[in-house]
């Protein structure tokens, strides 16, 4: 410790302290560049460019239909059968785009929001394109002058792509059924996300029908071609960085596991060796899909903080064992390879607005806060208050209090049951809270609980820094 | 909130993009022309007018003007249309208007005797633009058939199996007007 310049934190954490470049240099380089700062600016721009597109979808629909046509039979029905399919398939191209992992809108909204813009935004795509479906069922057998069941096999055998298209749209609404929540929470998390997937496949089938068939595209190349571009273009960036950024990462750091040791009752830190993990930009408090290439494990990706910021040629992270999944890690052999997609998240010194900083974690809460003690900028004073229900589930509390130490912070430990330690506990402790950027991770009901109270507490909404732990 | 704003600004904005756009006159609804103009009865012909099989344009094909390659309409002969005219020089006669599966439309046929010279497309409707694009795409294909085989009895085109049905029925109507076989 004496040889640790004063301007670099330490480096505690048993095995990452025995790196081979020792304590950080004086002047404080990190060991591996952070991710870079959020740019909101071009985020706007994205918006703006997105909200465009939604524009144009709906004043296509306008364009295509005349008015001899709307006084027709079905006309009425087909107009509207169109309005709502484009709607409903553009605002599904914005779902794909809000979850394609775009590194710059990560870096600025962070994965827990944009999931939650994408879940806010489901129910409306779905619901428009069932509404497509079924108005312009009734629009065709109005202009065809037949029944609607009756009309329903010369549509989709009549047309071209109909058939694919049909495909495609039960699919959709079988994934959408099954991500409803009350029938989502009986399905195992890995098995939804995998028929998940299959979303993807359904929009594909769904596309020739619309280009063919749709009365916007009939006949005009020019709105044909930038339709296309725009889902090509779309395709491209959920491969490049769902796929292809991952794969390129993982392969180049060559990440095995080195050792995986128990930190508290089910709670075990994994040690990971890689090469040029001087080149893997990461803040403290971000986590990276993880996947442990071994039997049964390899096809799910799990999120979890890493726990110290990478000290190459270690990177280090802290799981608290809840699932099948989790238990099974706990026993992996050393050696084992593993893969991983990101960095992610928002919860990083990049959030920071003001000088001083409170750091609230429930649980398992403590590994990103612990990651991010690191990256905290010299005279933040760090208010630190560690939650557990017993003293043996405050895990990683040495590594904490002596960085918080070097800080120059506090550290509070608040053990026992919440009946008998309330939530507004934690705000007295902290004490000026208000003049504080508070950054709390836990479970998603401590996080909840606690952002509660910050409210009541007129903490501004902007200084209030979440990691939620979905367990 | 702000981006809320951006978000709701940009949709509006580009959706009165399209609109004026579309105002502008640079993108001419497809069906404009094809809407209930029955205009098809040109029944004077030009005589020794050549292939007749070129596609219309998109826009306003309801009628199209065509004689078959190297039919032998003698110039100078009056017209005389519909039925009850004798069975020499050019008549014509409009078929029966056809409803079929997304559309309607009629066919009105010029025949020089026995000869099928002219078939003209009246009044086609169609309930949405991709029945439009099919019929535009197959009437001239019909109608270079018909005048082929100098029949209705040609077989329809498979994709527009309606359209070809109508087609020829109204087809036959007309030459059953003019008491052609």
């Amino acid at each position: 410790m004496t040889a640790k310049p004063p301007s670099a934190p330490p480096r505690p954490g048993g095995l990452l302290t025995l790196g081979p470049d020792g304590p950080a240099q004086a002047g404080a380089a990190p060991s591996a560049p952070r991710s870079p700062a959020p740019r909101p600016l071009l985020v706007d721009l994205a918006v703006a460019v997105v909200a465009v597109g939604f524009g144009l979808s709906v004043g296509l629909a306008l364009t295509a239909t005349s008015h001899s046509q709307l006084a027709a039979p079905g006309g009425p029905a087909l107009f509207l059968g169109n309005l709502t399919g484009l709607a409903g398939t553009y605002l599904a191209l914005v779902m794909v785009l809000l979850i394609s992992r775009i590194p710059f809108v990560e870096q600025v909204l962070g994965q827990d929001t944009l999931l939650r813009w994408h879940r806010r935004l489901a129910p409306w795509p779905i619901t428009l394109i069932i509404a497509h479906v079924i108005i312009l069922t009734i629009g065709y057998a109005q202009a065809a002058h037949t029944g609607i069941l009756h009309e329903i096999g010369p549509l989709v055998n009549g047309f071209p792509d109909m058939g694919i298209a049909t495909a495609g749209f039960v699919l959709m609404v079988a994934i959408s059924v099954a991500s409803f929540y009350p029938i989502r929470r009986r399905i195992k998390r890995e098995n939804w996300w995998a028929l998940h997937l299959f979303m993807y496949l359904a929009l594909a089938l769904a596309f020739a029908h619309e280009i063919v068939l749709g009365p916007s595209f009939v006949g005009h190349p020019m709105t044909q071609l930038v339709w296309s571009v725009a889902w090509a273009a779309s395709a491209g960036l959920v491969l490049a960085y769902r796929v292809g950024l991952p794969v390129v990462r993982s392969i180049r750091h060559g990440l095995v596991v080195e050792e995986i040791r128990p930190e508290g009752p089910g709670v075990v830190t994994v040690i990971l060796r890689g090469r040029h993990l001087e080149r893997l930009a990461v803040s403290g408090g971000q986590f990276f899909e993880w996947r442990f290439l071994a039997r049964g494990m390899w096809w799910q990706a799990h999120p979890f903080s890493i726990s110290a910021r990478p000290q190459p040629p270690y990177l280090r992270l802290t799981v608290k064992c809840v699932g099948d999944f989790t238990t099974a890690l706990a026993g992996l052999p050393a050696g084992t390879r593993v893969a991983l997609e990101g960095p992610y998240g928002t919860f990083t010194a990049h959030a920071l607005r003001t000088r001083k900083v409170a750091l609230i974690a429930g649980g398992i809460g403590v590994t990103s806060v612990r990651s991010l003690l690191e990256d905290l900028p010299k005279g933040t004073r760090p208010v630190v208050v560690l939650r557990a229900s017993s003293e043996e589930e405050l895990v990683l509390r040495e590594e904490i209090a002596e960085l918080v130490k070097w800080h120059g912070g506090r550290l509070h430990e608040v053990v026992g049951p919440r009946t008998a330690q309330p939530i507004e506990h934690l705000a007295e402790l902290i004490g000026d809270i208000k003049k504080r950027d508070t950054y709390v991770a836990g479970s998603e009901s401590f996080v909840a609980s606690v952002t509660r109270l910050l409210a009541l507490l007129k903490v501004p909404q902007e200084a209030v820094h979440a990691d939620v732990y979905a367990l | 909130m702000k981006r809320a704003a951006i978000a709701v600004v940009a949709a509006v904005g580009g959706f009165a993009g399209v609109l004026g756009f579309n105002l502008g006159g640079s993108r001419a609804p497809l069906l404009q022309g094809a809407t209930g103009s029955n205009t098809g009865s040109n029944t004077g012909t030009n005589p020794g007018s050549s292939t007749g099989s070129n596609p219309p344009a998109t826009s306003s094909s309801s009628s199209s003007s065509s004689s078959s390659s190297g039919s032998p309409s003698s110039p100078g002969s009056t017209t005389a249309s519909g039925s009850g005219t004798p069975a020499t020089g050019l008549r014509s006669a409009l078929g029966n208007t056809y409803q079929y599966g997304y559309g309607q439309l009629a066919v009105r046929v010029t025949v020089n005797g026995s000869t099928i010279t002219k078939v003209d497309t009246v009044g086609l409707q169609t309930a949405e633009s991709y029945s439009q694009q099919i019929a535009q795409q197959v009437i001239p294909l019909l109608r270079h058939e018909v005048l082929a085989a100098q029949s209705a009895r040609v077989n329809g085109f498979s994709g527009a199996t309606y359209t070809s049905e109508a087609y020829l029925y109204s087809l036959q109507s007309a030459l059953d007007k003019l008491h052609k076989k």
